[in-house]
C-alpha cells in the first residue's frame, strides 16, 4: 500500500543517516602544558574498581585521574576566575601551572606528569557544585576550592565520593573534624587571624586604643572572622562600638553606605572589616570621604587587594598610612629558600607582569598536593580514596619559608596554626619595583589570645 | 484524509495535540531517543551519556518547565513578567521548608509528593495575589511591577535566614527520593546509581529520567492549555484585552489565572532546580535568572510550546558550546596545522600576552572569558531575534518547513 511503502522508505533513509554518523562517539584528546581543559573519551560509566597495572610504576592502584600508561595525573581546580576574588585567584591558578610545569620538567612525580584543570566557579555556590560534578570523574583530587560557603556546599559530595580537596579559604571549620574529613587546612584560620591582627594593632597603638568597630559579609568567611574579632575584644578589653557582622551585602551599594556611616558614626580607634576587596575598598573610601581619618583599619587577608595601592588608586596613601594586615603566607620581599625559588620560577615563566605575593598561595597549595601525591605513590594507592587517605595522614609538609609547616595528624588543637605574618604597605618599594608593596613588620606573630585559645570546634558553627 | 495531513474532517483531529502523522512519529521518535540517550547506546550520541552532559540535559528539563510557565504568561496571555525568578525562589524555599530534614534551618522532612506540588501551589497563590496589578497596568509598567518583585524577593530571602540560610551561605535542599512517609530507605531513589530494568544507570541518568517524565507531563498540560477555553481566553487577552472584555472574556479572572498557572510552573521549576543543584544562595534568584527565561521565550518563539522548548535547549546548551569551542580553538592553535590557524589565533588567546577576542583563562589573558561571552551573546541574540525573526527559533523552523513543503516550487 502506498502509505506503508512511503514510510518504509523514510525509515530506511533515516537508518542510513544514523549509520553514517561516526561510530563510538566524539573522541577529542587535548593536553597542553598551559593547563587547559583536557578531554578524554571514556565509556558512559566510569570504572570505580582500582586497576592494578604492571607498567611503569609497578603495582600502584589507580581509578580516576591517574593514568599510569599515559603517565599523567590530573588535578582539578575549582577557581573563581570571574567573580569577587578573581583578580587574586587567577594569579594563584597561574602559580599552580608554573609550579607543575617545573615539576614535570624535572621528572614529575616518579615519572608521572601532573596536569592541572581549572574551571571557573564565578564564586557562586551553585556553579561551584556543577563544576565539582563536571570534574569529579576526571581528577584524582582538587588542588583548591575557592570560597568558604562554596566549599561547604560540596562537602556532602566530597564525603560521598571520597575525594580530597584543599580549600582556598581559611575558615576555622577546616580544622574541625566535623567538617574536614575530606579537606586539608593550611594557614591560621580567620578567627585566629582576627585575634592576632587586632592584638597586634592594639599593642602598636597602645593604651589610647579602647574601641573597636567590626563589620563583615555574611556567610562563614565573614562570620568566622567576626567571632575571632569578638574573642580578641574580650581578651584585650576593647569595647565594640559598632557591630556590622553580616551587614556588608555584596553588590548592594546601600548596604556599603550604611556600614560606612555606622563605622564613622561610632568613631572607633580600630576598625576590623572582613569582605572581598570589592566591598572593602569602597567602604574604606566612603569613610575617608566622610572625613574619618583617625582609626587604624584592617580585615581578614582576602579583603586586601594590590589594586588598593595601584598608582592610580585614590586610597593609596590612606591604605599605606592607616592599615596593617595579616597574611597566611610569606611575601615577595622575603628571601627564604622557598620564596626565592618561587620568585625565580615565576619570573622565568614570562607570565608574571609584576610581583604580587598572592602567587605564593598557589605554591603553598601546589606543594601540599605534591606532598600528598608522593605519599600516595609511596603507599602504592593513587585512587581517589588513596590520595584522600594519604592527605589526611600527612605528618608534616614543609614550604621552605613560604608558609609555616603543616601537620594533619593529632588533635585539632595540635593541628591549629596560630601564627600570622603581620605586614604593612610600603609604597617606596612598590614604586621602584623591588617588591609588591608589602613589607613584613612581624612575621610569625602569635598573640596571647591566640596562644591561649583552646580549639576543639569551629569558631563559627555552620547552619543548614 | 490520506496524503492531505492539513485537511481535518472531525473536531477530534482538528483539536488533536499532534495533528498529523509526521508530528506523531517525530515526537514519538524524539521521546524514544531521549530515553535511549542516557543508556549510551545511540550511535553518534554516546557523549551525551557522560555525567556533565546528562547534568546539562537535566538542567534543560528543569528550565523547560519554567520556560513553559513564562510562555503561558507572556506568550499566551501577553502579560510581561520579569518576576519569574521570584516565584522560582518561593517554590524552592517552600520545598526546603517542607521537604528538607529538620536541623538548624527549618525543614519538616516530608516526602516529595507533598513538597513538590506544594512548591507550585504556594508560588501560584502568591502569583494570584500579584495578578491584580496586571489588571491595572499593562506592558512596560507591568514589567516594572514584576521587576520590583524580584528585588523584594531578594531582600526577603536574605532576611529570613532560618529558611534560606542567609546571604552567601545558602542551604541544602531535599533530594529526589520517593517515600511514602518519613521512612529511612526510600521507595525509589533518583540520586544513587544502580540497576533499573536490567540497565546499570548512574545517579545522573536516573535524575534525568525523573525530570524528563515531569517535563513531558508539563509539556502536555501546556500544549493542552492552548486548545481549551482558558487558553483561547488568554490569547484573546493577548491580542486585544479591551475587545476581549467587551466580548465577555473576564479580564481579571483570566489574568489572575494566567499568573497563577505560570507561577505554579515557576514554583515547581524552582524547587526542582534547587534540589538538583543541591545548594543555593538567596542571591541566585536574581534578575539575571528572570532575564534568562525571557531570553529563552523570546529566542525560542513566544506563544508556542515548541518555541519554549527550542529556546531552552538553545540557551542552556549555548554556554557549553562556547566553552568547548573556545578550548577546541585553543588546541587547534596549539596543534599548529591547518589553513585557519592564524584566524583562530586571532580569535582566541591562550595566556597573558597573546591577544584574542575570547580566552580560556578569564582575566589573566586579554579578551572575554567564557562567562562574559555568554552574557554578551544573550544580549546579542535577544536583539537579533527581535529585529530579524520575531517568531524566534520556531519562526526559523517555520520558514525551513514551508520552504521544503513547497520544494522544488518554493517560489
Amino acid at each position: 500500500m502506498r502509505i506503508k511503502s512511503k514510510w518504509l522508505v523514510i525509515l530506511l533513509a533515516m537508518g542510513l543517516v544514523l549509520a553514517a554518523c561516526s561510530p563510538g562517539g566524539e573522541s577529542e584528546e587535548t593536553t597542553t602544558t598551559g593547563g587547559e581543559t583536557t578531554d578524554t573519551t571514556e565509556g558512559p560509566t566510569e570504572t570505580t574498581e582500582p586497576t592494578d597495572t604492571t607498567g611503569a610504576g609497578a603495582d600502584i592502584a589507580t581509578d580516576i585521574g591517574v593514568d599510569l600508561e599515559a603517565g599523567t595525573i590530573t588535578i582539578g581546580l575549582l577557581s573563581d576566575l570571574s567573580g569577587q576574588f578573581s583578580s587574586l585567584v587567577q594569579l594563584i591558578v597561574a602559580a599552580h601551572e608554573i609550579y607543575w610545569e617545573d615539576v614535570n620538567a624535572n621528572g614529575g612525580i616518579n615519572g608521572l606528569e601532573v596536569d592541572v584543570v581549572a574551571l571557573d566557579t564565578e564564586y557562586l555556590s551553585d556553579v561551584h557544585v556543577q563544576r565539582y560534578e563536571e570534574l569529579k570523574d576526571e581528577v584524582v583530587a582538587f588542588g583548591h576550592s575557592t570560597g568558604s560557603p562554596q566549599t561547604v556546599a560540596i562537602i556532602p559530595q566530597l564525603e560521598a565520593d571520597g575525594i580530597l580537596a584543599i580549600p582556598l579559604t581559611w575558615y576555622s571549620g577546616w580544622t574541625d573534624p566535623t567538617y574536614n574529613n575530606n579537606l586539608m587546612h593550611h594557614g591560621a584560620p580567620y578567627c585566629i587571624e582576627s585575634m592576632n591582627v587586632i592584638s597586634y594593632i592594639s599593642e602598636q597603638l597602645g593604651e589610647e586604643a579602647t574601641t573597636l568597630a567590626i563589620a563583615s559579609v555574611p556567610g562563614d568567611y565573614g562570620l568566622d572572622s567576626m567571632e575571632g574579632a569578638k574573642l580578641a575584644a574580650d581578651a584585650l578589653g576593647l569595647e565594640i562600638v559598632y557591630d556590622g557582622s553580616g551587614q556588608i551585602l555584596p553588590g548592594d551599594e546601600a548596604a556599603f553606605t550604611a556600614v560606612a556611616q555606622g563605622i564613622v558614626g561610632a568613631d572607633p580607634d580600630i576598625v576590623y572589616m572582613t569582605s572581598s576587596p570589592l566591598q572593602w575598598g569602597p567602604i574604606f573610601g566612603q569613610a575617608l570621604a566622610a572625613g574619618f581619618t583617625t582609626a587604624h583599619w584592617s580585615g581578614a587577608g582576602p579583603s586586601y587587594n594590590p589594586a588598593f595601592i595601584a598608582p592610580d588608586s585614590a586610597i593609596r596613601d590612606a591604605v599605606a598610612a592607616m592599615t596593617t594586615w595579616g597574611s597566611y603566607y610569606s611575601f615577595w620581599s622575603d628571601d627564604s629558600p622557598g620564596v626565592t625559588e618561587a620568585k625565580d620560577l615565576l619570573m622565568a615563566s614570562g607570565r608574571v607582569d609584576r610581583p604580587v605575593s598572592a602567587y605564593l598561595e598557589g605554591f603553598v597549595e601546589a606543594r601540599m598536593m605534591h606532598g600528598v601525591l608522593e605519599a600516595a605513590y609511596a603507599a602504592g594507592d593513587m585512587t581517589q580514596a588513596g590520595v584522600l587517605a594519604a592527605g589526611k595522614s600527612l605528618e608534616s609538609v614543609s614550604f621552605d619559608g613560604i608558609a609555616p609547616d603543616e601537620t594533619y595528624v593529632g588533635t585539632p588543637d595540635e593541628q591549629l596554626q596560630r601564627a600570622t605574618n603581620m605586614w604593612r604597605v610600603d609604597l617606596a618599594g612598590l614604586d621602584d619595583g623591588t617588591h609588591a608593596g608589602e613589607v613584613a613588620v612581624e612575621p610569625g606573630y602569635v598573640s596571647d589570645a591566640a596562644a591561649a585559645f583552646e580549639f576543639s570546634e569551629a569558631c563559627y558553627q555552620l547552619e543548614g | 484524509m490520506r496524503g492531505r495531513p492539513l485537511l481535518h474532517t472531525s473536531y477530534q483531529s482538528d483539536q488533536a495535540l499532534l495533528d498529523s502523522w509526521t508530528k506523531k512519529v517525530t515526537t514519538g521518535l524524539f521521546v524514544v531517543f531521549l530515553i535511549l540517550v542516557p543508556l549510551g547506546i545511540v550511535p553518534g550520541f554516546q557523549f551525551l551519556a557522560e555525567t556533565d552532559w546528562l547534568r546539562l540535559l537535566a538542567t534543560v528539563c528543569i528550565f523547560a518547565i519554567g520556560a513553559l510557565g513564562l510562555n503561558i504568561l507572556t506568550g499566551l496571555a501577553g502579560q510581561i513578567s520579569l518576576g519569574h525568578a521570584f516565584f522560582m525562589g518561593l517554590g524552592a524555599y517552600t520545598a526546603a521548608w517542607l521537604g528538607a530534614p529538620p536541623g538548624a534551618l527549618v525543614g519538616m522532612g516530608l516526602p516529595i509528593w507533598i513538597w513538590l506540588p506544594a512548591a507550585g501551589l504556594v508560588a501560584a497563590l502568591v502569583g494570584v495575589a500579584v495578578g491584580p496589578t496586571a489588571v491595572r497596568v499593562r506592558g512596560l509598567y507591568l514589567a516594572f511591577v514584576t521587576l520590583g518583585l524580584v528585588f523584594v524577593g531578594e531582600y526577603l530571602f536574605r532576611r529570613f535566614v532560618t529558611i534560606t540560610g542567609g546571604s552567601q551561605s545558602g542551604r541544602s535542599f531535599p533530594v529526589f527520593e520517593v517515600r511514602l512517609w518519613k521512612e529511612e530507605t526510600p521507595l525509589i531513589s533518583f540520586v544513587t546509581g544502580g540497576p533499573w530494568f536490567g540497565f546499570e544507570l548512574s545517579a545522573q541518568a536516573k535524575t534525568f529520567y525523573f525530570l524528563l517524565a515531569l517535563t513531558v507531563v508539563f509539556v502536555v498540560l501546556a500544549k493542552n492549555l492552548q486548545r481549551t477555553r482558558v487558553g483561547r481566553a488568554f490569547q484573546s487577552i493577548r491580542d486585544r484585552d479591551i475587545a476581549a472584555e467587551i466580548m465577555g472574556v473576564e479580564e481579571t479572572q483570566y489574568k489572575l489565572t494566567a499568573f497563577g498557572i505560570s507561577s505554579f510552573y515557576a514554583g515547581v521549576a524552582g524547587a526542582l532546580f534547587a534540589s538538583f543543584v543541591g545548594r543555593m544562595i538567596p542571591e541566585a534568584w536574581s534578575l539575571f535568572l528572570s532575564v534568562e527565561f525571557i531570553a529563552i521565550v523570546l529566542i525560542g518563539g513566544a506563544g508556542v510550546v515548541s518555541g519554549a522548548l527550542l529556546g531552552t535547549v538553545f540557551v542552556i546548551i549555548l554556554p557549553r558550546i562556547v566553552e568547548d569551542f573556545t578550548s577546541w580553538l585553543a588546541s587547534y592553535v596549539v596543534a599548529g596545522e591547518g589553513v585557519f590557524v592564524p584566524v583562530a589565533d586571532l580569535l582566541v588567546s591562550r595566556g597573558s600576552g597573546d591577544w584574542g577576542l575570547v580566552n580560556t583563562q578569564a582575566g589573566v589573558a586579554p579578551g572575554l572569558g567564557v562567562a562574559q561571552v555568554n552574557l554578551v551573546l544573550y544580549g546579542l541574540l535577544i536583539i537579533g531575534f527581535l529585529i530579524f525573526e520575531p517568531l524566534g527559533l520556531y519562526g526559523i523552523w517555520l520558514r525551513i518547513r514551508n520552504y521544503w513543503k513547497g520544494w522544488p516550487f518554493t517560489y
